[in-house]
């Protein structure tokens, strides 16, 4: 039992037991706390990994950013009506088959697939390469995303602005 | 933990997104299901890029968690827009392309 | 002698084909009435020649057959087109291309006021009527002698309609086609049957292997009872008879023409042609006779009873091609055939006569003629002349070829026919009488009718007075050439035969000069003597309404049987289909819900059935 066995089932049980939290939740405010939970449990998955900075990555942006702006619009949304928005789940008999059918399916195949690779030793200077990675090979991917948020950005300002 | 640890774990979370998107009356709770299922895309590639070497994987999850903030974005967007014309946060009531 | 005789012959057919082809193909031509008329009589007049040459060239020699392969088949062609001229055939074809000609000749006055177009018209259905007859004389084959009688039925039906404007010329002339289609059927089936039994169609063939014993006896009867069929329904035998008086509605000139002299004697003219092979079946020749005697009978009957002069001529018409299949029933083929040529003459006489007699009247109608001897002599004269003909009097056209059938019918021991035949003459002799009477001679409107100012009435144009002396010039020739010259006869004739065919004559004429010129018997106690009988008479024997029975209740039956199969059941399964297809159609449509959430779901579901079915994990 390494410690690397107990991070991972810990946070393997967070992770599931917050999307679980998450998708059958009763009150839509808490499920986006749980969300964040969740996100910041992958990014222990990723620690787990050997993946520091995309754990940092996770944190900062996705369990920052996404949250916070989840929470906004929930407020704005809530306020317009001005009432608790409940959620209750409709169809759950035939969203359970799909899922749990894919699932059983997905399961099988990995148990199937022959991917018993033992994990190659770990390389120093990760972060450094990915960096190095995005300003040459990846540049214009990199630049490409640059726009795309500022693309989004600017829809989103456009589609959310005060009526007139 | 070996890769299959790892697969498997991304393939729950997935499912568990997808019942989420598919069940849920809110649209907000259809964007957290769809926030669950990215999630463990990332997963997946991250550890298939753990075992295989070199940082293919990693750079690509990048891009992903960033593209995904811009799409949250603007789903949250269209949720506020939608809810302004419309007075309803329940993607029961979108059904104006019935057939 | 008999190579020049070919092209003479080909000439004859083909000179009136030529007519109808460029008259029909040129609307000039056509529409220009008049000149479409002279061309027309110019290719007959052509014709006639030809034939005359022809028959000349033949005379005693070898018949002439020619023939051209027209369907191929695997050994030798399986049909052929051409000529078959011997004595009968040429002789048939001079009485086809004359009158045709004189009729042709006197229609131009008869319908001098008709539209220019519809004078084309006429012209080109004469022309093709005349070669078709030609081509039914002159066939070779059974085949060839099958599609011309069909060719000579429609123009017999376009020409009976040629006022088609007229609801009755119009009903009248789809009465006689298919009338006359009903025999067709028949004479097809026999043509079909007689085929299959030998392999040939061709007439010199059959005769051959008739006379060898080749043809099998089996179904032979059969056979020549369809081809009898056919002959019945052209030549207006009992009971396919009840057209040809309706079929008066024509132009008279047609009625001269076709159902006088060609088109009717066409049957009794194919009878004559195979009686070898009849000969083989004497049963159903029998049934030829008393079928002949009886329409005989029943045909003069009618015509006692008739006002309308054409209708006397029609019925009297149906009763002469009694006498003519009468004595080729009794197996005297070359009695009924001089028959045929002597009423060709005095039947198309008398029917020009009573043309040119209603152009003058304005009316059918004897009831509105009377007196018109003083003031159509040329006129009267023919007319008596074909009428005398008819009676059969000695010196007169009609007497020797009536006694030869009544001698030849005799001779068959066919003793009740006899009978009927003599009182159908006796008959004959009254009512055509009557007819001149009545028309000719006394004083108008007697049985009560007003008719037309007869200030009109003179002889006709030279146009329309030209045929009628040729025709009464030929009947006179012929009755005296053949009461000098006994005919020849295959059979010896009982010496009492002349005394008792003349007298039965004579007394008819009696008869009616002493009911309707004396007035010493009345007319109408006479008629209330056989008071049933003339009122069947005044209906036909209810034989239209017999055949309308049969058409409303067979007929008409099946085709609303077959209207409702078409509505309901194969109507009914397409609608059934269609209804079907739509309600699937609208419950289908729910599945597009509108809602995003059901779309994911569907992609889900699609994404499992793909896994499971590329066989991942299994």
């Amino acid at each position: 039992m390494t410690l690397e066995v107990i991070a991972f089932w810990a946070f393997a049980i967070l992770l599931v037991g917050a999307g679980l939290a998450v998708v059958l939740g009763k009150n839509l405010f808490h499920a986006v706390l749980w969300l964040a939970l969740a996100l910041v449990s992958t990014a222990g998955i990723f620690l787990t990994l050997d993946a520091e900075f995309i754990a940092a990555v996770q944190v900062l942006l996705y369990a920052g950013g996404v949250i916070t702006v989840v929470v906004f619009a929930i407020v704005v949304t809530e306020r317009l009506v001005g009432e608790k928005l409940s959620q209750t789940n409709r169809r759950i008999g035939a969203g359970a088959i799909v899922s749990l059918g894919l699932l059983a399916l997905l399961v099988r195949a990995i148990a199937q697939a022959n991917v018993s690779l033992p994990r190659p030793p770990l390389t120093a200077g990760l972060t450094q390469q990915i960096g190095t990675s995005l300003l040459t090979r990846y540049v214009l991917s990199f630049e490409l995303l640059a726009v795309l948020l500022v693309v989004g950005l600017l829809g989103a300002s456009y589609f959310a602005r005060p009526e007139e | 933990m070996g890769l299959q640890a790892y697969l498997t774990l991304a393939a729950v979370v997935f499912c568990l997104g997808l019942f989420g998107t598919v069940t849920r009356r809110n649209t907000i709770g259809i964007l957290l299901g769809i926030e669950l299922m990215l999630n463990a895309v990332n997963i997946n590639l991250v550890a298939f890029s753990r075992f295989h070497g070199g940082d293919a994987g990693m750079v690509f999850t990048l891009f992903a968690i960033c593209i995904t903030v811009a799409e949250v974005a603007l789903g949250l967007a269209i949720v506020i827009l939608l809810f302004r014309l419309r007075r309803t946060a329940s993607a029961d009531h979108v059904d104006w392309l019935k057939g | 002698m008999t190579r020049n005789a070919v092209p003479l012959v080909l000439t004859a057919l083909l000179l009136p084909a030529a007519a109808a082809f460029v008259i029909g193909v040129v609307p000039p031509l056509r529409r220009s009435g008049r000149v479409a008329a002279w061309f027309s009589i110019a290719c007959m007049a052509g014709a006639f020649v030809s034939a005359i040459l022809g028959w000349a060239a033949l005379d005693g020699a070898t018949p002439v057959h020619v023939v051209w392969p027209w369907l191929p088949s695997a050994n030798g062609p399986f049909a052929t087109v051409g000529i078959f001229a011997d004595a009968q055939s040429t002789t048939m074809l001079l009485l086809v291309t004359l009158v045709a000609l004189l009729v042709q000749i006197y229609s131009t006055t008869y319908l001098h006021d008709e539209p220019s177009p519809a004078l084309g018209r006429y012209y080109a259905l004469q022309s093709l009527f005349a070669f078709s007859m030609m081509g039914v004389v002159l066939a070779p084959n059974l085949l060839q002698l099958f599609i011309c009688w069909e060719l000579v039925g429609v123009c017999s039906c376009l020409l009976i309609g040629y006022w088609y404007t007229k609801p009755e010329a119009a009903r009248a002339a789809l009465k006689a086609f298919w009338m006359t289609k009903l025999g067709d059927v028949g004479l097809l089936i026999g043509i079909v049957l007689l085929h299959r039994a030998t392999g040939t169609f061709d007439l010199l063939e059959l005769r051959a292997m008739a006379a060898a014993g080749g043809i099998p006896i089996d179904g032979l009867a059969l056979i020549t009872f369809c081809l009898y069929m056919g002959a019945a329904g052209k030549s207006a035998q009992f009971p396919l008879h009840v057209w040809l008086p309706d079929a008066m509605e024509g132009p008279t000139p047609v009625s001269a023409l076709i159902h006088a002299a060609t088109m009717v004697t066409a049957g009794v003219y194919l009878l004559a042609r195979t009686d070898w092979l009849f000969a083989l079946t004497p049963g159903v020749l029998a049934i030829v006779a008393w079928n002949g005697a009886f329409t005989a009978l029943l045909a003069a009957i009618l015509a006692c009873v008739q006002t309308d002069i054409k209708r006397v001529l029609a019925y009297s018409t149906v009763s002469q091609l009694g006498y003519m299949m009468a004595a080729i029933g009794a197996g005297v083929a070359g009695a009924g055939f001089l028959h045929l040529l002597t009423h060709g003459v005095f039947k198309a006489l008398l029917f020009l006569g009573a043309g040119a007699v209603i152009h003058a009247v304005h009316s059918n109608e004897i009831t509105d003629m009377g007196g018109l001897a003083k003031k159509m002599p040329q006129t009267a004269i023919v007319f008596l002349v074909g009428t005398l003909s008819l009676a059969g009097v000695p010196l007169f056209a009609g007497f020797a070829s009536k006694e030869e059938v009544l001698g030849a019918v005799w001779h068959g021991g066919f003793t009740v026919p006899f009978a009927m035949l003599l009182f159908a003459a006796f008959l004959t002799a009254f009512y055509m009488f009557r007819v001149v009477f009545l028309a000719f001679f006394g004083t108008k409107g007697h049985e009560g009718g007003e008719g037309h100012e007869g200030a009109h009435a003179h002889d006709a144009p030279l146009l329309m007075t030209g045929p009628l002396w040729v025709l009464a010039l030929l009947a006179v020739t012929i009755g005296i050439y053949f009461t000098v010259n006994e005919p020849w006869h295959e059979f010896e004739a009982p010496h009492w035969l002349t005394y008792v065919a003349v007298t039965v004559a004579l007394s008819g004429i009696l008869l009616a000069y002493l009911t309707y010129q004396r007035r010493a018997i009345s007319a109408d106690a006479l008629a209330a003597a056989f008071a049933p009988i003339r009122t069947a008479a005044r209906r036909n024997f209810w034989l239209d309404d017999v055949f309308l029975g049969i058409y409303r209740g067979v007929l008409l039956t099946f085709a609303r049987l077959v209207g409702w199969i078409d509505r309901y059941l194969v109507d009914g399964v397409l609608n059934v289909v269609s209804a079907w297809t739509l309600d699937a159609g609208d419950r289908l449509r729910r599945i597009q819900t509108g809602k995003v959430q059901d779309y994911v779901w569907a992609v889900g579901l699609g994404l499992l059935a793909l896994m499971a079915w590329i066989g991942v994990a299994w």
